[in-house]
This record gives C-alpha cells, sequence and structure tokens, in this order.
C-alpha cells in the first residue's frame, strides 16, 4: 500500500491549510475552523458542494449528490494532489 | 398515448428519456440509462425504518410542561409535517408513474413516495402519544386556512399535470371539451412544460418547506424536549435529503440535455417561471413562521431567525439547480441544524436506540444514577 501524502488545501481568501492524510476534505476545513456548509456528510444530500479550482480529490464514498463537473463534495473525499477551493 | 401496465414495444430502455417515451416493461436494475436513481433506490431501501421503533412515550410528559404558545408551534408544525407527507405519498406515484419510461426512475419514485407513507404514519404514531384522541388535529389540517393555503399551492402543479396526463392518455394531443364545457388543449410541449413545473414545485417542497418543520422540531430537541418526536423527524430529514437529491438530479439532468433534448429548451424557457416557483415557497414560509410564532416564541427560534434560515437555505438550494441567489445571508443562521441532519447521528442499530418492541410492556425509557446503586467495580 502507497502511503498517502499531506496535501495542500488552497481555500481562495483564506489561505493554505494541510490535509492531514486521514481527514476529508470537510475535516480538514473544520479544524481549521472555516465555516463549512453540511448535512449528511455520506455524499447523498450535497449541502457541502463546493468549487474545486484544480487539483485532485478521490471519494472515500462514493459521491449519491448531484455535482457538476467543476464542484466536489468535501464531506467525503480527500486530496489526492494539492488543491484549490473556492468556498462559498 | 393509451398507458399500458407491460409495453410490449421492443424497446431499448436504455435509450428511453426519464418521462414521455415508451411505456416501462420489463423492471430490470441490471442496465440503467440513469444508474443514480439505481443508487438511490439500494440508499433508500438501506435507510428503512418503523415509526414504532421509536419510543415517544417520554414526550407525553415534556408536552403537558410546555406553554401554550410552545404548543400551538409544536402541534402546528406537525400538522404541515402532516400536510407535505400526505400529499408527498402519493403524488409522485399519481403524477409521474403513468409518464415514466425508466424502470431505474419507476422504482424510484415507488421507493421514494413509499417512505414518504412511512413518515405520514409516523405522524400518527407520535400524535397517538400525546392525545388521547388525535382526530382534533388531524380533522383541523383540512380546516384550517393557514394550512389550507399551503396545501394548495403544494398541490396545484401536481394536479395540472395529472389532468392534462388523463386527457393525453384517453384523447391524444389535440383540444378536447370536458364535462363541464371547458375546453383543453393537449400538445406533448405543454405536457412537458407542466412536468417540469411540477418537479420545480416537488424540488422547492423538499428543498424548502420541509426544513422550516424540521429546524421547528429541533428546536425543541435542543431544549431536550420532545426528544422522541425529534428522533423520528431526524429519520425523517434523513430520508427528505435523499428525495431532494433526486429531485436536484432530474432537473440538472434535463437542463444540462442529458436526457430528452426538448426538456432542456423547456428548462431554458421556465427559468422565471421556476425561479417564481421557489420564490413563492420562501414567502409562504416566511408567513407560516408569522403564524407559528403568532403567540409568542421560544427559547432558541423565533420568527426572524426561521426567516433568515428560510433565506439561507433557499440560496443553497437555488444554487443545486444552477439559480441566481437572491437573498443576501451571513452564514447558517442556525449552525445546530447540522447536528441533526448528520447522517451519523441517527441512531439505526436497534440495540443502541431505545426501541420500544425490545421492551417488555414499553416502559422504560429512562435509567436513573440509583439503577446502579448496587453496582460495584
Amino acid at each position: 500500500m502507497t502511503q498517502r501524502k499531506t496535501c495542500l488545501i488552497k481555500v481562495v481568501s483564506h489561505g493554505d491549510i494541510e490535509q492531514h492524510p486521514e481527514h476529508t476534505v470537510l475535516q480538514a476545513l473544520e479544524a481549521q475552523r472555516l465555516d463549512v456548509h453540511y448535512h449528511c456528510r455520506e455524499g447523498f444530500c450535497g449541502a457541502c458542494r463546493t468549487r474545486l479550482l484544480s487539483g485532485e480529490v478521490d471519494y472515500v464514498i462514493e459521491p449519491l449528490a448531484y455535482i457538476n463537473d467543476d464542484e466536489i463534495l468535501p464531506c467525503c473525499c480527500r486530496a489526492v494532489t494539492d488543491i484549490e477551493l473556492e468556498l462559498a | 398515448m393509451k398507458y399500458t401496465t407491460f409495453n410490449q414495444v421492443n424497446n431499448d430502455a436504455l435509450q428511453e428519456p426519464m418521462f414521455f417515451g415508451n411505456p416501462v416493461n420489463v423492471a430490470r436494475y441490471d442496465q440503467q440509462r440513469h444508474n443514480v436513481f439505481e443508487k438511490l433506490i439500494e440508499k433508500q431501501i438501506s435507510f428503512f425504518w418503523r415509526p414504532e421503533e421509536v419510543d415517544v412515550s417520554k414526550d407525553r410528559l415534556d408536552f403537558q410542561k410546555l406553554s401554550e404558545s410552545e404548543k400551538h408551534i409544536f402541534i402546528s408544525n406537525l400538522k404541515y409535517q402532516t400536510l407535505l407527507d400526505s400529499v408527498q405519498g402519493r403524488s409522485p406515484n399519481i403524477a409521474f408513474l403513468p409518464i415514466i419510461s425508466l424502470p431505474e426512475v419507476e422504482t424510484w419514485v415507488e421507493t421514494w413516495s413509499f417512505f414518504e407513507t412511512i413518515h405520514s404514519r409516523s405522524y400518527t404514531h407520535i400524535l397517538r402519544n400525546l392525545f388521547t384522541d388525535p382526530s382534533a388535529v388531524f380533522n383541523d389540517i383540512v380546516m384550517n386556512d393557514e394550512i389550507k393555503r399551503r396545501a394548495t399551492d403544494i398541490s396545484r402543479y401536481y394536479d395540472d399535470l395529472i389532468f392534462a396526463t388523463q386527457l393525453w392518455q384517453t384523447q391524444g394531443e389535440g383540444s378536447h371539451k370536458t364535462e363541464d364545457g371547458s375546453i383543453y388543449t393537449v400538445t406533448m410541449r405543454e405536457l412537458k412544460r407542466k412536468l417540469y413545473l411540477c418537479m420545480c414545485s416537488v424540488n422547492a417542497l423538499e428543498a424548502i418547506r420541509f426544513y422550516v418543520s424540521f429546524a421547528c422540531t429541533f428546536a425543541f430537541a435542543e431544549r431536550e424536549l420532545m426528544e422522541g418526536n425529534s428522533k423520528i423527524i431526524r429519520l425523517i430529514a434523513r430520508d427528505e435529503n435523499l428525495h431532494l437529491t433526486s429531485t436536484q438530479h432530474i432537473l440538472n439532468l434535463w437542463a444540462k440535455g442529458k436526457d430528452d433534448p426538448e426538456m432542456a429548451e423547456i428548462a431554458a424557457e421556465c427559468q422565471d417561471e421556476s425561479l417564481a416557483i421557489f420564490m413563492t415557497a420562501v414567502e409562504q414560509e416566511k408567513q407560516w413562521a408569522t403564524y407559528l410564532f403568532q403567540h409568542g416564541s421560544m427559547i432558541g427560534l423565533n420568527k426572524e431567525i426561521l426567516c433568515q434560515y428560510v433565506e439561507f437555505i433557499a440560496n443553497e438550494r437555488m444554487k443545486a439547480i444552477g439559480l441566481p441567489l437572491q437573498f443576501e445571508v451571513n452564514g447558517n443562521p442556525l449552525p445546530w441544524m447540522n447536528n441533526y441532519l448528520m447522517s451519523d447521528n441517527v441512531q439505526v442499530a436497534p440495540q443502541e436506540s431505545e426501541i420500544s418492541s425490545y421492551l417488555v410492556g414499553q416502559i422504560d425509557a429512562e435509567v436513573s444514577a440509583d439503577d446502579f446503586g448496587d453496582f460495584d467495580l
């Protein structure tokens, strides 16, 4: 198994956050006390829908909620490269 | 086109649109044109629950301790939830099933509606526990003007679509005179327009209306009151989250041209109407907040905060279907709502929750410190 590396989450107008390898993007944002809207935390409600400007994520739980091609569900994915997000 | 319960045309379901194609024939789920509906069905079934599993007996004591204005809030809220689920327990079936062309969409709608009937049954469970005879509460739902006003708007688009579909299925496209002498013109384009607006209205119902009622329920739970009721509403909220996801998917599949190309045109044409449906729902929910708090507010929730929450949630939901944002909001005015809407916090394992059917005589809902009196370590 390959070791997960620590990726950087750049949040537009908030600065950079390091993502703990075991954390989801949402957990990483919350650790920095960033206010992200969420409901289910399991990928089926879509409340945390966020725009991904660059980078790649992989999903821990397959998302069921509708997301556009340029959006991610932070509650159920982890960054696999450094990523850039725009919070609403 | 006449409806048939088993369409014998040997069609390829993968080429059909979600609605108004060939009627469905074989109920097969090994292949799907839109596989999200299959996943929604699986997820929804995995959520299965029964109202009787939740012990609401403690709520009766809590209810008696509420002030008159709080009782008004609690009961009116339950009445409204009962109305919403009365509509949702039947309407998707009656309006959508006759015109659906994909087996996965058909089964999704059936599953969705079935869960709404579980919700309706749980309101009876809650009310039976609070009142020896809950008839007065149920009877008021069809007499209360505030509720009736909402019912009119919620059922309007469904009724419109159902009636037009009936005309089309019995008499086809064209102008038809009905029994009362009115003349109706039925075209496929108009049917699809009615379907689109109906879906927008259902989406607004699942997206905004339900959440206003959830906020009221959870505001009681925040004060550790009516917790049995709140446990049930959490289960309902989890289901409604899923239903909302499905209507958002349908609207987006249409708008992005990933289903019926004509529906993409209609979606673009009807953007103003779609927005108006949302805004009407927002306005009505704000009026509802005024009615709820007319005799006074409760700790943690008042008319202003609830109205702010309506605007906040409306913005979120409009964004999800590509509508322009309409309100200036600074964050979530009811941050504690998230704790109740989180799927993790819904206890589903029987051994972990207070399941009355596990308890002999259904009496024990509480364990006090004294029970451990003779317990040594």
